[in-house]
C-alpha cells in the first residue's frame, strides 16, 4: 500500500528531472513508453524505456523512468540498478531517493535504503526500514509520524505496533542484561515465559520476583493470569486477593478476583468481587456478564439487571447472544416460559448473524 | 468502552499441574484384578485413524447369577497402516478378542470368554462398548457389543454360554457406533436398543491433521455426522429399527455417551446422548413410540457460554437429592465438565461452576463417568476416567496430558470437593463401569485405558449404612431399567447405562450414612407404585414389582 503510493508521487516528479532533454529519438521513445505505462502495458514501456537508456545513457529522466516502470511491474529487483546509476547522474534528486529507497527496501536491504527515504523525507517507509534494521526506538518516532498523516493505513498501524512490540522487547532485554536478579528482571522473564507457553517456569519466574518485592504491582495479577489459564482458581485467587490489596482501585484486578472466585465455585463472593469491579469502572460487559453468572441461580432478578446491562452495552455481539442464553436459563428456573422462549429468539438470531461466515 | 484486556485468557491452558487437596483416607485402593490379563489393544497408527483413540468399554454384570459381579472387556483390533476396505482387524487373534471374567469365590477372576462363547468378534470389526440388559426376560443379563462395524447381540443362555443373535434379532446396525443402553421405552415390560453413532467415518474418508512432521487425530467437525438407532423390542427375541418413525434419525450428530432417566416425571424414561463438538441431544419421550429433541430450549443442549460441549461420557442421575434426576457430561479440556442441574418442569440450568467442577476440571479429558455414592454418606460422589484424545498432544500443548489420573470427587451436599482414588496413575482412561464387585455393601470401579490393563479401583469402605437393591420386575422389564427408586429421600433411576462404552452394575446401590434402616419407595415402568417401610440397612434385598 505504502509502495503504491510512492508510485502515484513518482508520476509528478519534480520538473529538473523531467525536462533535462536528450536526443529527438529518445524523447520520442519516452514519450511512447510514458504513453505504454498509463496503459498499463509495462512490458512495453520498459522496451521503450531502455531503449531511450541506450541512446541517452547519461540521461538521469530516462533512467528514473526505466527504475520506476519496472517498480509498477513489481520487479523491485530490476529496478535497482537503472535507479542507482540515475543517482549517480543526479544525486539531489528527491524522487531517485525514494524510489531506490522503496526498491531497496522492497528486496530486503533495509539498512541501505535507510539514507535514501531519509532523504526523500517518506517517514512511513524509513519507519519500516528501522524496524528491519533493528533500529525500533527510531521506528516507532517515524512511524508514528506517518500514522499521524496517514491514521488509516493498516501497513502502517501493523508496523507501528511491531516497532513498539520490538522496542519493549529491546528495553526488557537491556532490563535483564543490566539486572537480571531484580524483580522486574524475574518479571520480564516470567512474561517471555507465559508467552511461550512455558507456564511452570513462568510461575518460578513470578514467584521470585514476588518473593523480592511483594509489594510490586502487577506481578500479582500476571501470576494469577497464569494459574487461571491452567484453571487453578485456587491459586489464581489467592494471587488476585494480593493484587486487590495493591490496588483496590483496580477494575480490572477486581473483575479477575471475581471470576476466579466464580470459576472456584464462590458464587458469593464472586458476586461481591463483581459488583465492586463494576462500581470502580461501569459497564464493563464481561464483569456485567459475570457477575449475572455469579447471581443466575441465587439471585435470578439481580442477575437479569445485570446480564440486560450487557445487551445494553454489547448489543448484537456473541456476549449479547450469551447473555440471552444465559437469560433463558434464569427466566426458565422462574417458571418464566414466554420470557425465557423470546431470550431462546434473540440467542438464536445473534448466535446465527455471528456464525455466519463472512462473504 | 475500554473492555477488559482478556488477551492473556486466550492463550491455551497451561502445563501447570492441578494442585489437590487430598482427603486424609484415600477412598479407593488400586488393586489387581488377579486374573484379568486383558489388554485394550487400540493399535495407534502413523496415519491416526480416529478410530484407534475411541475404545473401549467394559461391563459389571453377573452373567451366571451367582451372586458376584463379573468382567466383560470389549477389545479393539488391529489396525493396518494403511487401513483400507474391505476392513480386516484381525479379531481372530486372541490378543484382540472382547473377554469376559468370570469372578470366582474368592476374588480372583477367570477368563471364561472361549467356554462362553464370546471369542472372535469378527474380524471387519473393531470394538468400541458394551450394553447389558436381560431383553428376553429369561432372568439371564444379555450382551451387546457396538463397533466400528458390525454390532453384536449376544444372548445369554443361561447355563454359561451366549449365542450371537444379531441376525435374528436385526440389530446389527453399522457404521460407527458407540455407547449403546437396553432402556423400555414404551413400558411395555420388554427392553428396547437405543445405540449411538458417532462419525459417517470410513477408511477411504479418513484425513489427518496437524503439522506433517506431527500428525495427529482430526477433530469430529472434519467428518460428517451419524443417527442414532432405536430399536424396538417386538417381544418374540426380535427388534424393529423404528430410528425413523420414532424421530430419533430426524436430528444426526456426534454421539458418543448415552443415558437415560424420566427427567420430566411423566413416566417415560427419556434419552440424553452426549454429542461430540455438536449440540448435546435430550431425546424427550412423547409417550407415543415418538421422541423430539429439546435440549436447547430445556437448558442442555450448550454449556452457560454458549459453547458446544465435546461430549464423551454421561450419567442421568440426581447429585444433588432434589429427586430429579440431573446430568453431567464429561469432554475435553479448556472448559469444565459440564452440569445441568434439573431444575424441573423440563429445564435445565448449566451449573457447573455452582458444583465446583470449574474447580476441578478445564484442563482434563474426561470419558467415563459415574454418580455414586462411594462414601455412602447419602450424595452421589462421583469418578472420571481421563486422558487426552491425542497420544502426541504433549507436541500441541505442552499443558496438557495424553495420560491423566483419574478425578474422584466427593460431594458435599451439592458441591464437589476433590478427593483421594488411592492413585494418581496416569492412564489414556477411556472406560469405567461402577458396581459392588465385592459385595461390601460400597460402590468399586473398573476401567479401561488404551493399551493397558483395566485398572480396578476397590473401595476401602468405612462405617456408614448403605443398602443395595436388585429390581425384579413382572409387568415391567425383568431388570426393572426406567424404575425411580428413592431411599431415605435419595433417588435413584435404575439403569445399567451411563459412562463412556460401558455398562454398570445394574443394582441400584444407596449410601445411608448414619440410618441403620430406610424407607424405599418405587415407580416401576409399569407404573405401579411400592413403598417399603423400616428396611433394615446394610443388605443386598431383592425387590419384586407386585401385581398392582
Amino acid at each position: 500500500m505504502i509502495v503504491y503510493a510512492v508510485l502515484l508521487v513518482y508520476f509528478v516528479l519534480p520538473a529538473q528531472i523531467v525536462a533535462s532533454q536528450g536526443p529527438a529519438e529518445a524523447a520520442k521513445l519516452l514519450q511512447s513508453a510514458t504513453d505504454a505505462e498509463s496503459r498499463g502495458d509495462f512490458e512495453q514501456a520498459i522496451a521503450d524505456f531502455r531503449k531511450a537508456v541506450e541512446l541517452t545513457p547519461s540521461s538521469a529522466t530516462a533512467l528514473l523512468k526505466l527504475g520506476g516502470a519496472y517498480m509498477r511491474k513489481r520487479d523491485y529487483e530490476a529496478a535497482i540498478p537503472p535507479l542507482k546509476r540515475a543517482l549517480e547522474l543526479s544525486p539531489d534528486s528527491l524522487a531517485v531517493h525514494q524510489l531506490l529507497g522503496y526498491a531497496l527496501l522492497s528486496q530486503g536491504y533495509a539498512v541501505e535504503a535507510i539514507p535514501h527515504l531519509e532523504i526523500a523525507h517518506e517517514s512511513g517507509a524509513l519507519g519500516i526500514a528501522q524496524l528491519q534494521a533493528d533500529q525500533p526506538k527510531e521506528a516507532v518516532v517515524n512511524l508514528k509520524n506517518a500514522l499521524a498523516k496517514s491514521p488509516d493505513d493498516p501497513d502502517l498501524i501493523y508496523y507501528f505496533g511491531k516497532a513498539a512490540a520490538a522496542l519493549s522487547s529491546e528495553s526488557n532485554e537491556r532490563l535483564l542484561a543490566r539486572f537480571p536478579q531484580t524483580a522486574r528482571g524475574h518479571q520480564v522473564l516470567g512474561q517471555n515465559y507465559y508467552s511461550a507457553k512455558r507456564f511452570s517456569e513462568a510461575e518460578r519466574e513470578y514467584q521470585k520476583a514476588i518473593a523480592l518485592r511483594p509489594d510490586l504491582p502487577g506481578l500479582h495479577l500476571e501470576l494469577g493470569e497464569i494459574y487461571a489459564v491452567s484453571s487453578q482458581w485456587t491459586q489464581a485467587e489467592e494471587q488476585f486477593r494480593s493484587e486487590a490489596k495493591l490496588q483496590p482501585g483496580n477494575a480490572e484486578v477486581a473483575y479477575r478476583l471475581g471470576d476466579a472466585l466464580l470459576q472456584g465455585g464462590k458464587m458469593k463472593e464472586a458476586a461481591e468481587e463483581l459488583r465492586r469491579s463494576d462500581s470502580l469502572r461501569p459497564d464493563m460487559p464481561e464483569t456485567l456478564y459475570a457477575l449475572g453468572r455469579a447471581l443466575a441461580v441465587s439471585d435470578p432478578t439481580a442477575a437479569e439487571q445485570a446480564l440486560h446491562r450487557v445487551i445494553a452495552v454489547e448489543k448484537e455481539s456473541p456476549l449479547a447472544a450469551q447473555a440471552y442464553l444465559l437469560l433463558a436459563s434464569t427466566h426458565r428456573r422462574q417458571g418464566k416460559s414466554e420470557l425465557a422462549a423470546r431470550d431462546m429468539e434473540e440467542y438464536k438470531r445473534i448466535h446465527n448473524v455471528a456464525s455466519k461466515p463472512e462473504q | 468502552m475500554m473492555r477488559i484486556c482478556l488477551l492473556l485468557l486466550l492463550l491455551s491452558l497451561s502445563a501447570i499441574s492441578q494442585i489437590s487437596t487430598p482427603s486424609p483416607e484415600p477412598q479407593f485402593k488400586l488393586s489387581p484384578a488377579r486374573g484379568v490379563d486383558f489388554v485394550l489393544r487400540n493399535s495407534p497408527t502413523s496415519r491416526k485413524y480416529l478410530i484407534e483413540t475411541m475404545p473401549g468399554g467394559v461391563a459389571l454384570l453377573d452373567y451366571n447369577n451367582d451372586g458376584l459381579l463379573d468382567i466383560f472387556l470389549v477389545n479393539a483390533g488391529h489396525v493396518a497402516d494403511p487401513l483400507r476396505s474391505p476392513v480386516n482387524f484381525d479379531r481372530h487373534d486372541p490378543s484382540y478378542w472382547n473377554r469376559l471374567y468370570r469372578q470366582n469365590k474368592d476374588g480372583t477372576f477367570t477368563d471364561v470368554t472361549v467356554q462362553a462363547g464370546l471369542q472372535n468378534a469378527g474380524d471387519t470389526n473393531y470394538g468400541m462398548g458394551v450394553a447389558v440388559g436381560d431383553y428376553d426376560n429369561d432372568g439371564f443379563a444379555d450382551i451387546y457389543v457396538t463397533n466400528f462395524g458390525r454390532n453384536i447381540l449376544y444372548h445369554n443362555n443361561g447355563d454359561g454360554t451366549f449365542t450371537d443373535v444379531t441376525r435374528k434379532a436385526g440389530v446389527g446396525a453399522g457404521g460407527w457406533s458407540a455407547s449403546a443402553g437396553f432402556l423400555d421405552y414404551d413400558n411395555d415390560g420388554h427392553l428396547d436398543l437405543f445405540v449411538t453413532r458417532y462419525l459417517d467415518w470410513t477408511p477411504e474418508k479418513s484425513k489427518t491433521c496437524g503439522r506433517i512432521a506431527e500428525p495427529m487425530y482430526c477433530p469430529p467437525g472434519e467428518f460428517g455426522s451419524a443417527t442414532s438407532i432405536l430399536y424396538h423390542n417386538r417381544g418374540d427375541g426380535t427388534f424393529e429399527d423404528v430410528s425413523a418413525a420414532s424421530g430419533i434419525s430426524a436430528k444426526p450428530g456426534h454421539g458418543l455417551g448415552v443415558a437415560f432417566a424420566d427427567y420430566d416425571g411423566d413416566g417415560f424414561t427419556d434419552i440424553f446422548v452426549a454429542n461430540d463438538a455438536v449440540e448435546q441431544f435430550l431425546w424427550h419421550n412423547n409417550g407415543n413410540g415418538t421422541f423430539t429433541e429439546v435440549a436447547l430450549n430445556s437448558g442442555a443442549a450448550l454449556s452457560s457460554t454458549g459453547k458446544k460441549l465435546s461430549g464423551m461420557g454421561v450419567v442421568f442421575q440426581d447429585y444433588d437429592n432434589d429427586g430429579l434426576p440431573d446430568l453431567l457430561v464429561t469432554q475435553l479440556p479448556h472448559e469444565p465438565y459440564i452440569v445441568f442441574h434439573n431444575d424441573g418442569k423440563g429445564s435445565f440450568s448449566a451449573q457447573e461452576l455452582e458444583t465446583g467442577f470449574g474447580a476441578l476440571s478445564g484442563n482434563v479429558s474426561g470419558w467415563g463417568v459415574g454418580l455414586e455414592d462411594f462414601d455412602n454418606d447419602g450424595w452421589k460422589d462421583t469418578f472420571i476416567v481421563q486422558g487426552h484424545v491425542f497420544d502426541n498432544v504433549k507436541t500441541y500443548d505442552s499443558s496438557l496430558s495424553y495420560r491423566e489420573p483419574p478425578l474422584f470427587a466427593l460431594n458435599r451436599k451439592g458441591h464437589f470437593e476433590k478427593g483421594d482414588a488411592g492413585s494418581n496413575l496416569p492412564v489414556a482412561g477411556r472406560g469405567a463401569a461402577f458396581g459392588d464387585l465385592n459385595n461390601d455393601g460400597w460402590v468399586d470401579v473398573v476401567t479401561t485405558s488404551l493399551g493397558e490393563h483395566p485398572k480396578l479401583y476397590l473401595n476401602r469402605g468405612g462405617k456408614s449404612h448403605w443398602l443395595t437393591i436388585t429390581l425384579r420386575g413382572k409387568r415391567s422389564n425383568g431388570d426393572g431399567y426406567g424404575a425411580r427408586v428413592q431411599v431415605n429421600g435419595q433417588v435413584r433411576f435404575a439403569t445399567a447405562s451411563g459412562s463412556y462404552l460401558s455398562s454398570n452394575d445394574k443394582r441400584l446401590h444407596f449410601g445411608l450414612g448414619s440410618a441403620d434402616n430406610c424407607d424405599v419407595d418405587i415407580t416401576w415402568p409399569s407404573g405401579i407404585h411400592q413403598k417399603l417401610r423400616a428396611i433394615k440397612a446394610d443388605q443386598f434385598m431383592t425387590i419384586e414389582e407386585p401385581e398392582r
